[in-house]
């Protein structure tokens, strides 16, 4: 074992160290510092840059999306639709399918609602026998407009942009609705009340109770 | 020299390891040190070890790719000779590695190990901990089902509730503007590179300085800690009443760690791989979205809180608590170590251990959510449907048909979201139904507009019979009262159950 | 040696295929349009009404042999799917906003006949059709019913026989001709309900007669029905308000 080779001893160390403090070498290992904080610097940006592509290509997100013949959709049903995300690469598989519900009120008035809780974005179900969206995570509900009827979420259904245009219903999508791109919380407006709620609640979304 | 002697000479005289791995291994520790009480850390190392194995076993065969995942997942369970055993090995590792990491925490903390001079330690614990739950969501996510998918989407609308900033951050976190595959090859490699990577070389500073500094001595009441003291005092308590790391206290951690990874295998054998349960379809809405076992109790606590709460309790809570934790050494770095002497830290403990457990008790089955099937496949148990009139009957059709069932039990089956409804009967009057179903309030949905008048009194009527046992039904007595001409009756006991109404 | 044994009896456990961790074949939860098995497709979708073995349900008994044997697969279908109008009944297909298949639908249809229908149920008679082949006469009717209900579910809604009135306007309203007819037929055996044959003393219901009940029955529906002050004008209809959304009417 005495044949290894020992290790300087840190007082050894030092003493170089010392020796090599003001000299052309240590002045030389200065600048080799600094070039290679610059290239770091250099490099670090296409890094960054790659790192922020999803969110510095956000503008392309959104297109209007075709959802077909608008005669399709009955008046006073609420229909689940599917639609192939625009953004979207071939691998992507069946996660580019997205779904929304198509709410019908009569024919030329449509909204379309995200699937997505306004809670937490888990997928809320339609039940046509007593008109509510639940949603299965922590049971926000909602009424037939979207509203928020009870439960967790703080405001109604996500609703997409719709148009239409040459008797086909369009809506503007293409990236999963969160509490931040979304429009903000809705203004309790007259139209997202049911009719008979309307005239004992003010507001269902202020989570007041109605009577008693 | 036999030829080992001569091979292993030839490597040392090379290597020179011998020397360092020596220092390590039998470096003196305090006596009281061994015990069964300090196996937590090297359990959780060995259980890292373990995930790490198994990880790249699986890394064979899996990958990150948003069509195929599921489906390899899928080959795994069913065609890979014990690919499914394997990923049972995994999933239960993480589970274990979750619960020995955490036990190992609230061991430190309440044997004082985290006060002078191991802050460091400490606090790189802090971000063991917080990685190894880094890691347990992302392996989720890399099971691609369903409970991936919408967990991915709790987590983007947890970070959409930023300020200003939000959208930009989920579309940072999926990689684009929806969960598709630049989500999972992300999470892929999180998984499988950074926070692996991160949790090795931490993993590696936290023994270096638990070798370095020695291992916490057994805690006595009154044995205070002072900066200047202390060192001298541990270095007294290891040399003069100690004895070498390996064996003396070595042989507890291997038998434990033995017994861990057995208790792993045999969870694994026994209850098999997690899931995958569904594609990871989005169309498909028929689906109950539910977290892995480390991250039910915060499925509760999102489940509880008021929504007006919610966005600064999710912002603010989770920085606060570990600015806690980090904290915790610069606050109360020295003094009393022992639990007897700080009972604020064993009831923190008790507290948090006792929320846990409810936390994640609720969370098992879940009575916020209303029961998705519970309208169509709950029925109604016989008892309440005997010697019913025909419209009651239909009333019990229209309880079903509105979905009530999924948020009101009736027979111990149905949702848990309202109150069960087996005796409402006996708690409001036929009014008072009338009005609750028209109007909701309580958190419940107003089905005024949804229910016709025939529905509301084929409902109400049916509700109405619900009070078993003769126990009298919660009536008007003003109605009494105007129904008799002004006289009240005799006795507010009318009916009883299966006795027919008098209409 | 020993431990070396062991460790081989427990690597043999561990290859060996009788560990109960082992996934059964197949995905844990398929797509829910490829499950086929009636015991699951009922269990989920139907039994919440329809009981759990097609008896004991608060609406129609679907395990009344009676009953399948007079209603054909397409009547059944069509029901399953696209639900019955004017009864509380919705439809389970996917056209009609369901979560089932043709072919789920199918299996129900199979699968209930398969558990349920009983050959020879009839013993040799002939039950009236499943659907009525021409209207009904509302003024016999009325006769047929003090004839063969009356005994029961009492001659008017204010005086309910002991099996509960089915003059009642609420109940009226909740189900249609088809509802009527179908129970008149079929009867429930589950709840101790005659079927047609055994309402009246001797003889069994004719054709004609069922056809004249139901529409009589039908006729006995209030413009109002389910109001609580039959008396009042409802609220909807005074002037300046409006009426709440009908949904009942799919």
């Amino acid at each position: 074992m005495d044949e290894k080779l020992p290790p300087p001893s840190p007082q050894e160390q030092q003493q170089l160290l010392e020796r090599d403090r003001i000299s052309r070498r240590s002045f030389l290992m200065n600048v080799g510092l600094a070039i290679n904080g610059m290239v770091g610097v250099l490099l670090a940006v296409p890094v960054v840059a790659y790192i922020l592509g999803p969110v510095m290509r956000r503008r392309e997100y959104l297109t209007w999306i075709d959802l077909g013949d608008a005669a399709k959709f009955n008046p006073g049903e609420t229909k689940l639709v599917s639609f192939r995300n625009p953004f979207t690469n071939e691998w992507d598989g069946e996660t580019a399918n997205i779904p929304a519900y198509v709410r019908t009120e009569a024919h030329g008035r449509y909204t379309v609602f995200a699937v997505n809780c306004a809670h937490l974005g888990c997928p809320v179900r339609w039940f046509s026998e007593s008109q509510l969206f639940m949603c299965p995570c922590h049971g926000g509900v909602y009424y037939a407009d979207g509203s928020r009827a009870s439960g967790p979420p703080e405001r109604g259904l996500f609703e997409y942009p719709t148009k239409i245009e040459n008797g086909h219903l369009f809506i503007e999508a293409g990236q999963m609705p969160t509490l931040s791109n979304s429009a903000a919380l809705r203004p309790c407006s007259e139209k997202s009340q049911p009719t008979l709620v309307k005239r004992i609640a003010p507001c269902p979304g202020t989570d007041e109770p109605t009577i008693g | 020299m036999p030829w080992y002697r001569r091979t292993y000479d030839w490597l040392e005289r090379r290597l020179q390891l011998e020397g360092p791995i020596k220092d390590a291994v039998l470096h003196p520790v305090p006596k009281s040190t061994a015990s069964w009480w300090y196996v937590f850390g090297s359990a959780s190392a060995v259980l890292l070890v373990l995930q790490v194995v198994t990880g790249i076993l699986l890394a064979l065969v899996y990958s990150p790719s948003a069509s195929h995942a599921w489906n390899i997942l899928q080959m795994l369970n069913h065609q890979v000779p014990l690919g499914w055993f394997l990923r049972a090995m995994h999933g239960w590792g993480s589970n274990f590695m979750v619960a020995i990491v955490v036990i190992h925490m609230a061991q430190v903390f309440l044997f004082g190990a985290y006060k002078f001079p191991r802050e460091l330690t400490w606090i790189i614990g802090v971000f063991l901990l917080l990685l190894t739950l880094g890691m347990a969501f992302t392996g989720q996510v890399l099971r691609f089902d369903q409970d991936a998918y919408w967990g991915l989407a709790i987590g983007a609308s947890i970070l959409g509730r930023v300020p200003w900033i939000g959208g930009q951050l989920v579309h940072l976190m999926l990689g684009g503007p929806i969960i598709n595959g630049a989500t999972l090859t992300r999470f892929f490699a999180l998984h499988v590179f950074i926070l692996p990577g991160t949790l090795l070389v931490l993993t590696g500073l936290h023994v270096w300085m638990v070798v370095k500094l020695g291992i916490n001595e057994w805690p006595m009441p009154g044995r205070l800690v002072r900066r200047e003291t202390y060192i001298q005092e541990y270095n007294e308590l290891a040399h003069k009443d100690g004895l070498p790391f390996f064996p003396g206290a070595a042989w507890k951690d291997a038998y434990f760690a033995a017994a861990i990874l057995l208790a792993v295998a045999l969870c694994a054998a026994y209850f098999g791989p997690y899931g995958p349960t569904g594609t990871p379809d989005p169309t498909i809405i028929n689906t109950v979205p539910k977290p892995d076992p480390p991250f039910l109790w915060i499925y509760t606590v999102l489940s509880y809180l008021p929504p007006e709460m919610e966005t600064p309790f999710l912002l603010i809570v989770p920085p606060l608590a570990i600015a806690v934790l980090l904290g915790l050494p610069f606050v109360a770095g020295v003094g009393e170590k022992s639990w007897w002497r700080r009972p604020v830290a064993v009831f923190s403990v008790m507290f948090l251990a006792v929320c846990w457990a409810s936390f994640t008790h609720l969370a098992t089955y879940t009575p916020w959510s209303p029961k998705m099937n519970a309208w169509s496949g709950a029925p109604i148990p016989t008892a309440f449907l005997e010697r019913r009139t025909p419209l009651e009957r239909q009333g019990a059709n229209v309880f079903q048909e509105k979905q009530c069932r999924n948020c009101h039990s009736i027979g111990g089956s149905g949702g848990l979201r309202g109150p069960a409804l087996d005796d409402v009967a006996t708690r409001l009057t036929e009014d008072q139904l009338i009005r609750q179903v028209l109007l909701g309030g309580g958190n419940m949905p107003a089905y005024g507009s949804t229910l016709s008048p025939p529905e509301t009194t084929a409902l109400v009527r049916f509700l109405n019979t619900l009070h078993p046992n003769y126990q009298p039904a919660a009536s008007d007595a003003s109605r009494a009262v105007a129904g008799q001409g002004g006289v009240p009756s005799a006795s507010t006991v009318e009916r009883g159950n299966g006795q027919h109404k008098t209409q | 040696m020993k431990g070396l044994g062991l460790v081989l009896l427990a690597a043999t456990a561990l290859s060996g295929c009788h560990m109960p961790g082992r996934p059964a074949p197949g995905p844990e939860v398929p797509r829910p349009e490829s499950v086929m098995s009636f015991a699951q497709l009922y269990g989920e979708n139907c039994s919440g009404c329809h009981g759990a073995d097609g008896r004991n349900g608060s609406a129609m008994e679907l395990g009344n042999p009676v009953y399948l044997a007079i209603i054909d697969d397409a009547a059944l279908r069509n029901i399953i799917a696209n639900g019955e109008k004017g009864t509380l009944m919705p439809g389970f297909g996917n056209a009609a906003g369901g979560s089932l298949t043709d072919k789920q639908i199918d299996a129900l249809v199979s699968g209930m006949r398969a558990r349920w229908a009983k050959p020879n149920v009839l013993a040799g008679m002939t039950a009236p059709p499943w659907k009525a082949s021409q209207p009904g006469d509302a003024t016999h009717g009325a006769a047929v019913y003090t004839q063969a209900c009356a005994r029961c579910h009492g001659n008017t809604s204010q005086q309910p026989g002991a099996a509960g009135s089915i003059l009642d306007g609420s109940f009226l309203a909740l189900v249609n001709d088809q509802t009527i007819r179908t129970i008149v037929i079929a009867g429930r055996d589950d709840i101790g309900q005659p079927d047609w044959r055994n309402v009246l003393l001797g003889r069994a219901l004719t054709d004609a007669e069922i056809t004249d009940l139901t529409a009589w029955l039908i006729a006995q529906t209030p413009p109002h029905p389910g109001h609580p002050y039959p008396s009042t004008q409802p609220t909807a209809e005074r002037p300046g308000e409006q009426q709440p959304l009908a949904t009942h009417t799919q």
